[in-house]
């Protein structure tokens, strides 16, 4: 059964997908005032069962830096050049849309196409992730993926190979050629593919989490966590921020917990693992979230500064990623290059 | 024999790798050691054990955590690992938390054997010091002090040479009051241990001086550290005991010499001779510049060897180039500047050399003379005999603390010293015997004459006495003795005597 969301539902579903951004994917806000105006409310969102297997597929994102996108607002409609290109690529319209990234701002991406495709509650991480080689219809090798980006006034960019890593390098060339941020369009696949070859459900999620946030957000810490079904791992105080003497991308966050525990919070563009008095106690795929422990604000790793008091709470990450060896492969903290995060419980 | 291992023994164990305290516990008894590569080859069951890894460890400070986690999840009480202090607070804290002892070693192949040493192979540990000390007693020393510095740094302990009043000399290290009060000075061999630190000492038997020990002593040893350096101090003392003697009788050799050769020097009277300006000058003696020369000589029976060396130490804390020397009953010596030095100066100086005196006295019967400040070798020689005279007064000067400076002489009491010797007494006597019939009336108003300007009037005052009557007694000393007193030389000699024999 389609899932009729409201105007009024709106903040909760970004909530949502920032919960599931696990400390990255970008802050929700400015896809949030975009929405707001649009004519197309109420939407439906529709279960990947409802639709025909064969109906074509695309998928919507932003790439390059989140940060950003705060600062160079995108276009009305930052997709119509991607999706024209790619549809002419393919020969047929594509009448369905589904999310590329399941948490942070690209939750809330294929809203934007409301009204002219029909949008599928499925994505291809349940999460945030940094890669392109990361998304699942690449994971699982589905073949014939179009996929097409900015290259910067006004130009595209489309790729279409086997090998994931190119698609990864190749976008990354032409979003830094395009200033630092762009769009992304997945194509070439059909909504049967998602069933097998995608994280569905997940928009469903992000709204029911958002809405239990808004509600559990000024009570205790540990009934907030429940309300998430989640588990929470620490509150405490960030007492150090060590660098990675190896990646420069990696930062290890020491939490002196309330009662003396040393926690240790290890992320790169998102929170990837979290540690208790030298045990592991959560890594990706689980989604870690970090709240201000006062004001309950959800905060990017971005955001952690030393003395800043947090809350840390653990969520379950999509199933989709842990049911094959290979799937898993992407997304622990060794596909990080971190030694030792990986097999949290 | 237990085989636990303490930490304290660990850390003061001379060769044990660069061990260091970084987080966790420090007082702590380790139930044994396990070596292993990197964490994952340890057993499962630490059983309170120190573990050490020689592999380089993470790097990272959630690989950190990790490892001090699985280490004490291990059961293991303490971790020694090389890079040790590059852990981070975090891991600290965390150790701290976890009560698992964290250590870092620069070497911890040294370590593991330090461990074994201290755990399995008290032997090994007892002749590996043995060797040591056998070593160090290979190299030359120029003196005591000088073997003991050998014996510390070759076993790796402080070694202090002690007796029950306290400690004589020490090196490489402080020996602790506490630990020293504890010292029983009766076996052959004491064992120490407090928690102050701990020592092993031994007799010496050394016929010069009774009751020394010597002590081999570090913080926190453990009972095998202690027993084994007590067959260290063993092996040691015979050296030590040797040494001693070496020493004393390079001191009392060094003493005549120099002895010897101040009196030559003294005897010229201020006579160039090269032969022994060169004698001078070898022992560091410079005649150039200004000096101001003292006498400190024994009121009784002293060892002026032990007044010596009691005198160049006290010595040694006056900021000036100083020199002594044993002559005769006591000791001389000078200070020598080579710019002429200010009064206020030269008044710091005897001030130093009065403090000087007081300390001496508190352990020799002396009496102590200073001379004045004179320049070049004639200076030298008389303010050295400067000094010598105002000795032999101050022997007799109780009000001043037997303290004379021949800068505050009267000539009278200059002469009188001079007088005052085992010659003159006697031959003072015998002048003035022909007075004694008299029941020594004419010898009181002789003196009483002569030290009133040979006048009638005021010795009669003084003595209380008519004119007549001193003149007539006057008249009788004269003929008594037989001797012209109009004479000046005669009139002086008599005044000497009186005053010798009174």
């Amino acid at each position: 059964m389609p899932t009729i969301l409201e105007l009024a539902g709106l903040p909760a579903l970004a909530t949502g997908f920032e919960l599931l951004g696990s400390g990255g994917g970008g802050a929700t806000t400015m896809l949030e005032l975009v929405l707001r105006s649009s004519p197309n409310w109420p939407m439906t969102v529709h279960d990947v069962e409802e639709l025909d297997p064969s109906t074509p597929c695309l998928g919507a994102a932003f790439v390059g830096s989140t940060m950003l996108l705060t600062e160079r607002l995108p276009g009305l409609a930052p997709f119509a050049p991607l999706i024209a290109a790619a549809e002419r690529w393919l020969g047929h319209h594509v009448p369905v849309v589904c999310s590329l990234e399941g948490g942070g701002l690209n939750g809330l991406a294929p809203f934007t196409l409301a009204g002219h495709r029909r949008i599928v509650d499925a994505d291809l991480t349940g999460r945030a992730v940094p890669g392109l080689d990361q998304m699942s219809l690449l994971v699982d090798g589905v073949p014939g993926i179009v996929v097409a980006c900015d290259t910067g006034a006004g130009g595209v960019a489309l790729v279409q190979t086997d090998r994931a890593l190119d698609i990864e390098r190749v976008v990354r060339a032409s979003t830094i050629q395009a200033g630092g941020a762009g769009g992304l369009v997945f194509a070439g696949f059909t909504v049967g593919d998602l069933r097998e070859h995608a994280i569905v459900g997940n928009t469903a999620r992000a709204l029911s989490i958002g809405t239990a946030y808004l509600e559990a957000r000024s009570g205790p810490l540990d009934g907030l966590a429940a309300a998430l079904g989640g588990r929470l791992l620490a509150e405490g105080r960030i007492t150090a921020i060590d660098p990675d003497a190896v990646d420069q991308h990696v930062t290890a966050f020491g939490i002196t917990g309330s009662a003396g525990e040393v926690h240790r919070l290890v992320a790169r563009s998102e929170n990837l693992a979290f540690m208790t008095d030298g045990r592991l106690e959560a890594a990706a795929p689980d989604l870690i979230v970090v709240l201000d422990a006062i004001s309950r604000d959800i905060l990017e790793v971005t955001d952690l500064s030393r003395a800043r008091h947090v809350a840390v709470i653990q969520l379950d990450g999509p199933a989709w990623w842990s049911r094959f060896p290979h799937r898993t492969r992407y997304v622990t903290p060794s596909a990080y290059g971190l030694d030792g995060l990986d097999g949290a419980a | 024999m237990t085989d636990s291992l303490r930490m304290s023994a660990l850390l003061a164990h001379p060769q044990n790798g660069g061990v260091r305290a970084v987080a966790g516990p420090v007082d702590v008894e380790w139930t044994g050691v396990v070596v292993e590569i990197s964490e994952d080859a340890l057993p499962a069951d630490g059983g309170g054990r120190l573990a050490i890894l020689t592999e380089l460890p993470p790097t990272r400070p959630w690989q950190q955590d990790a490892l001090v986690r699985r280490t004490r999840d291990r059961g293991f009480r303490a971790l020694a690992i090389p890079h040790g202090d590059n852990f981070g607070t975090g891991t600290r804290a965390l150790a701290d938390r976890l009560g698992l002892t964290l250590l870092h070693a620069d070497r911890p192949m040294l370590l593991a054997k330090a461990c074994w040493q201290l755990v399995e192979a008290q032997d090994a540990l007892t002749l590996g010091y043995v060797r040591k000390v056998a070593q160090s007693i290979e190299y030359h020393a120029n003196d005591l002090t000088d073997l003991l510095r050998h014996l510390s740094s070759s076993v790796g302990h402080g070694v202090a040479l002690i007796d029950a009043e306290g400690v004589l000399l020490e090196v490489g290290g402080q020996l602790a009051p506490e630990v020293h009060a504890a010292i029983d000075f009766t076996p052959w061999v004491d064992l120490t241990r407090m928690p102050a630190g701990t020592a092993a000492s031994v007799r010496v038997d050394s016929p010069s001086r009774e009751g020394l020990r010597l002590a081999f002593f570090g913080p926190g040893l453990d009972e095998r550290q202690v027993s084994a350096l007590a067959v260290a101090a063993e092996v040691a003392m015979p050296a030590v005991a040797a040494r001693i003697l070496i020493d004393e009788v390079a001191e009392v050799s060094d003493a005549s010499v120099s002895s010897g050769v101040l009196r030559d020097f003294v005897d010229l009277r201020g006579t160039p001779n090269p032969e022994v300006e060169r004698r001078m000058l070898e022992r560091g003696w410079r005649t150039t510049g200004y000096h101001l020369a003292f006498r400190t000589v024994g009121r009784n029976r002293v060892d002026a060897l032990q007044l010596l060396r009691f005198v160049m130490g006290e010595l040694g804390r006056i900021s000036v180039d100083s020199h002594a020397t044993t002559t005769g009953r006591g000791v001389s010596g000078w200070l020598t500047f080579s710019e002429p030095p200010a009064a206020s100066q030269v008044e710091l100086y005897v001030a130093s050399l009065r403090d000087l005196h007081v300390a001496a006295r508190r352990s020799f019967n002396v009496a102590t003379g200073v001379g004045s400040l004179a320049s070049g070798s004639a200076g030298l020689t008389t303010s050295l005999s400067e000094a010598a005279d105002a000795a032999r007064i101050a022997v007799n000067r109780s009000n001043t603390g037997w303290f004379v400076r021949v800068d505050g002489l009267g000539l009278e009491q200059l002469l009188l010293a001079w007088t005052g010797n085992d010659t003159f007494v006697p031959a003072a006597r015998s002048l003035l015997a022909p007075l004694e019939s008299g029941g020594g009336e004419l010898l009181k108003t002789l003196s009483a004459y002569l030290d009133h300007e040979s006048a009638i009037a005021p010795t009669a005052t003084a003595l209380g006495l008519h004119r007549n009557t001193v003149a007539t007694r006057i008249q009788r000393a004269q003929e008594l003795l037989g001797v012209d007193m109009s004479d000046p030389e005669v009139r002086l000699a008599l005044h000497l005597a009186c005053r010798a024999v009174r």
